[in-house]
């Protein structure tokens, strides 16, 4: 089943058009990397379907429900959560406190003024089990600005599944990691992301292709390719626009 | 341990609070009053600026508008009662703000500011303007103040000073309590989060217009309790409690005495008050006092009287490895003016 | 002889128009001269907004500063002339030491803590003029070489005025060259636009951020030094030009010039006409006015940037 669908979308700012035509199908349960050169549309793609953006033309299918238009938070609370390609956390918040964010707004606590927060204890320790599972148990009261690098790209990603959604958007969850940080994230993404669907933006063909079920190739606004990575590798298409990027 | 300590210090300050006009007489209890006045000022203040990330240029008129919808009450209104007219202080204020929600909702930080300075400078020239109403440049004064009442149980003289301090108390320290509840709860989070990152917020599912809305309009509202409690005190309002000046004060009162911590402005409010006290009676010039203070405090402890507290208690490594850090650097409205940019290239 | 415009009606017209005309035209000038000062000020508060993002409360401060000193050096060499040129390069003075020793030292702190800085600043300035001159109306008076009125075209106009217009095109036109025409303009106009990047091109950005406030500086002066001997120096006229200043840069657009320009000129003669017909509103008018630009258009009529 198809968890995730776009149909005939296309997008454009200002006139400047820059997706065409796309028909993504994402399936339940699985991990879907999108890939492609610099400047394809990724990140804007990942913008309509969230909902930063509506699209120009197109419709996009979440859950079996049209979803078009819908606006971010509205995706959130219907099942979906983002990361962003530069890291965007609250830097001046503890990573307790980001974590907790994405705990209260999935039990739905959002416009409460009535109870303290630190003395709502299974929020409390919702969010610390959490933070044990991604490892950032040690860091609970540093502020999200005091991390390392890659701890803190770890803590955007986390934040991406804090709301615990059905489907995550990872938007170049490694971006600027070390060879180590890379792998460990990886290895992170493939254990919170088991039995959720996970759609990667990457440029990293190692991660591609060590979590990737199935791939899709965008290249100047349109889809060249989609499939499993066999199929893509061998892909003559891919490999033009890619040149040697696919070896590995 | 640290509990019983403040529990302590708490004691001592309440019972402070209780003996204080028997302590301090008559004129230190006014300028007391004064003093916790500006303090729910400035902390109404602080909500939007230090707790939401919103830096407005006109928050006087909210204060204004409390005070003249009190005033106004009061004088049309026959036999009103003291708690109503209060009432009337705080949907004053609200009314206001929620007027001018849709308006500045989405606005960025400067636009924020100086719409917000707008609209105070054409409220304070129509209260100058439209002397039917308002009374113009001499404002409204003389109104009955009515006594607190309870049918039946008690009726306390609100004119007798002593008797008004303690009701501006229990109004203006049982707001400062609300407040400060607010910022403990799960709404509290949201706003410090919308402070630092307003579209991850809205990705984690939260309404971002509807949180600014609500906070606007609970800390509008606290200074229109400020600014009736204020014209009951004074039995007088006029247009420069919405003025220019007026807007300054809670900017410099929070700044002073640290945009970080909910008890800054409180902090902020105090020190001006004592400045004002000692300053006076030495020279006229008590502003040059304010602005040297000012950017001495800017320069040295941005962080304000808080930020040299924590200094003095050898807890500022700690506060800034621990929920001070990066209050202070860099992020503050840091991000530079830019032209607009699309989104995204990936 | 044929004449276009007003002179033509002096001819024509009975007694009772002429007046009418001349007084239009002379509210015209009073409104121009004052909408050109404004311009002045406002130029200068733009460009250290557009440049440094800094929004510089203290600037009519500065303003008002210069026409103390102007008053000063007047009272000390009786020389309208040297004050002219001498009291906004000393305000500038001022406002370069300000930059470099305050204002560059909190600069990483954002943008919150430099204009709250620049608050305390102008209440220093502001309150240090009372005890430099006391707090009474110093009376200046305009030179006798630009006293009285001048006869053009059978119309009189006060000389004054037509000094203050013609100096503020010439220090426009000054201004104007350098921003397009030299490179160091070039630099300033591309920092105003993007400060970052012209520090990734290697230019000192500190340094031009210092020379660009001593410059905005500088127009304030020159605007107070104009406008002294007609409104007299005395402690509120930074108020008095302050909210007409900051109304012009937040309407007209942070950061540009063109629409400082237009806003300021419309907002002279709005108030010399206002008075007018609209007196009770006058004061209302340009907030309302403020206030929809605004709410429609956050950035301001011409401007760009997103604060």
């Amino acid at each position: 089943m198809n968890i995730l669908e776009t149909k005939g979308l296309y997008h454009d700012f200002n006139k400047l058009e820059v997706l065409f035509d796309i028909n993504l199908e994402v399936k339940q349960g699985e991990r879907h990397a999108i890939i492609g050169p610099n400047g394809a549309g990724k990140t804007t793609l990942f913008n309509v379907i969230t909902g930063t953006y509506a699209p120009s033309r197109g419709t996009i299918l979440f859950k079996g429900e049209e979803v078009t238009g819908c606006k971010p938070h509205q995706m959130v609370r219907r099942g979906m959560g983002r990361s962003f390609q530069i890291t965007s956390t609250f830097n001046r918040l503890t990573t307790f406190q980001n974590i907790r964010m994405g705990v209260l707004s999935n039990r739905g606590i959002r416009f409460n003024l009535f109870c303290k927060v630190d003395k709502m204890h299974d929020v409390t320790r919702e969010t610390d089990e959490f933070l044990k599972r991604v490892n950032l148990h040690n860091e609970r009261h540093l502020p999200a600005s005091a991390l390392s690098y890659g701890k803190h790209r770890c803590l955007e990603i986390s934040m991406a599944l804090a709301t615990d959604p059905d489907v995550v958007m990872l938007d170049e969850p490694t971006a600027g990691m070390s060879k180590d940080e890379t792998r460990y994230a990886i290895e992170l993404i493939r254990q919170l992301t088991e039995g959720k669907t996970a759609v990667i933006i990457e440029h990293d063909m190692d991660v591609v292709f060590s979590l990737a079920d199935r791939i899709t190739v965008l290249h100047l606004g349109s889809i060249l390719a989609s499939g499993p990575p066999d199929e893509i590798r061998k892909n003559k298409a891919v490999r033009d626009a890619y040149l040697g990027e696919m070896e590995g | 341990m640290k509990k019983r300590v403040k529990g302590i210090v708490w004691g001592v300050i309440l019972v402070v609070l209780l003996l204080y006009p028997w302590l301090f007489g008559i004129y230190f209890t006014n300028v007391f009053v004064t003093f916790a006045i500006f303090a729910l000022f400035a902390v109404s203040y602080n909500l939007l600026l230090g707790y939401t990330g919103l830096f407005s240029f006109g928050h006087a008129m909210f204060f204004g508008a409390g005070g003249y919808a009190t005033a106004l009450a009061l004088t049309h209104i026959k036999g009103c009662p003291l708690l109503v007219a209060l009432l009337f202080g705080f949907l004053g204020a609200v009314a206001l703000a929620l007027l001018l929600s849709p308006i500045v909702a989405r606005l960025a930080h400067s636009a924020f500011a100086m719409l917000h300075l707008a609209f105070s400078m054409l409220l304070y020239t129509l209260a100058l303007k439209l002397r039917g109403i308002t009374g113009g440049e001499d404002g409204i004064g003389g109104f009955p103040i009515p006594p607190f009442h309870i049918p039946g149980v008690v009726s306390v003289d609100m004119t007798d000073p002593l008797n008004f301090y303690y009701f501006a108390m229990a109004v203006l320290g049982g707001s400062l309590w609300i407040a400060w509840f607010l910022t403990k709860t799960p709404f509290g989070q949201i706003i410090v989060s919308v402070r630092d990152n307003a579209k991850r917020v809205d990705y984690l599912g939260f309404k971002v217009p509807h949180t600014k809305a609500i906070i606007y309009a609970l800390s509008c509202g606290f200074a229109g309790i400020a600014g009736s409690i204020y014209a009951m005190f004074q039995d007088l309002i006029s247009a420069s409690a919405l003025g220019i000046a007026q807007s300054f004060a809670p900017i410099v009162m929070t700044m002073v005495g640290g945009v970080i911590a909910f008890s800054g402005p409180i902090w902020g409010a105090g020190i001006f008050a004592l400045i004002e006290e000692l300053t006076t009676r030495y020279t006229e010039r008590v502003q040059l006092v304010e602005g040297l203070i000012l950017i001495i405090v800017i320069l040295f402890f941005p962080g304000g009287f808080v930020h040299l507290l924590a200094v003095v208690k050898g807890k500022w490594l700690e506060f800034m490895r621990g929920k001070g850090s990066g209050l202070i650097t860099g992020t503050w409205f840091g991000k530079k003016s830019r032209k607009k940019t699309t989104e995204g290239n990936a | 002889m044929r004449h276009a415009g007003p002179e033509a009606l002096f001819y024509e017209e009975d007694k009772q128009m002429d007046a009418t005309t001349a007084m239009y035209v002379a509210q015209g000038i009073h409104g121009l001269a004052y909408g050109m000062v404004l311009f002045l000020v406002a130029s200068g508060l733009t460009l250290i907004f557009g440049m440094m993002g800094i929004l510089n409360v203290a600037h009519t401060a500065f303003f008002m500063l210069a026409a103390y000193f102007c008053y000063q050096i007047v009272a000390w060499t009786g020389n309208f002339w040297l004050a002219l040129l001498v009291a906004p390069i000393a305000t500038a003075v001022v406002g370069v030491l300000v930059e470099r020793f305050l204002l560059r030292r909190i600069h990483a702190l954002g943008l919150l803590f430099e204009l709250t800085l620049t608050i305390g600043v102008m209440f220093g300035i502001m309150e240090g003029v009372k005890v430099f001159w006391g707090t009474e109306n110093l009376p200046l008076a305009v030179p006798a070489l630009l006293e009285g009125l001048v006869n053009i075209g059978g119309m009189e106009y006060p000389i004054y005025r037509l000094f203050i217009i013609g100096l503020s095109l010439v220090v426009l036109g000054f201004l104007a060259f350098i921003l397009y025409k030299t490179r160091l303009g070039m630099v300033v106009r591309a920092a105003v636009a993007d400060a970052d990047m012209v520090n990734a091109l290697g230019i000192n950005v500190p340094r031009l951020f210092m020379f660009v406030f001593g410059v905005g500086t500088w127009l304030a002066g020159m605007a107070g030094v104009t406008i002294a001997p007609i409104l007299t120096v005395f402690p509120g006229l930074a108020d008095q030009m302050g909210m007409d200043a900051f109304i012009v840069v937040i309407v007209g657009g942070f950061g540009s010039l063109g629409g400082a320009l237009l806003v300021a000129l419309i907002s002279g003669l709005l108030s010399s006409y206002g008075v007018q017909f609209v007196s009770q509103l006058a004061p209302v008018l340009m907030f309302i006015f403020m206030a929809i630009v605004l709410a429609i258009k956050p950035t301001g009529l011409f401007g760009e940037r997103e604060g």
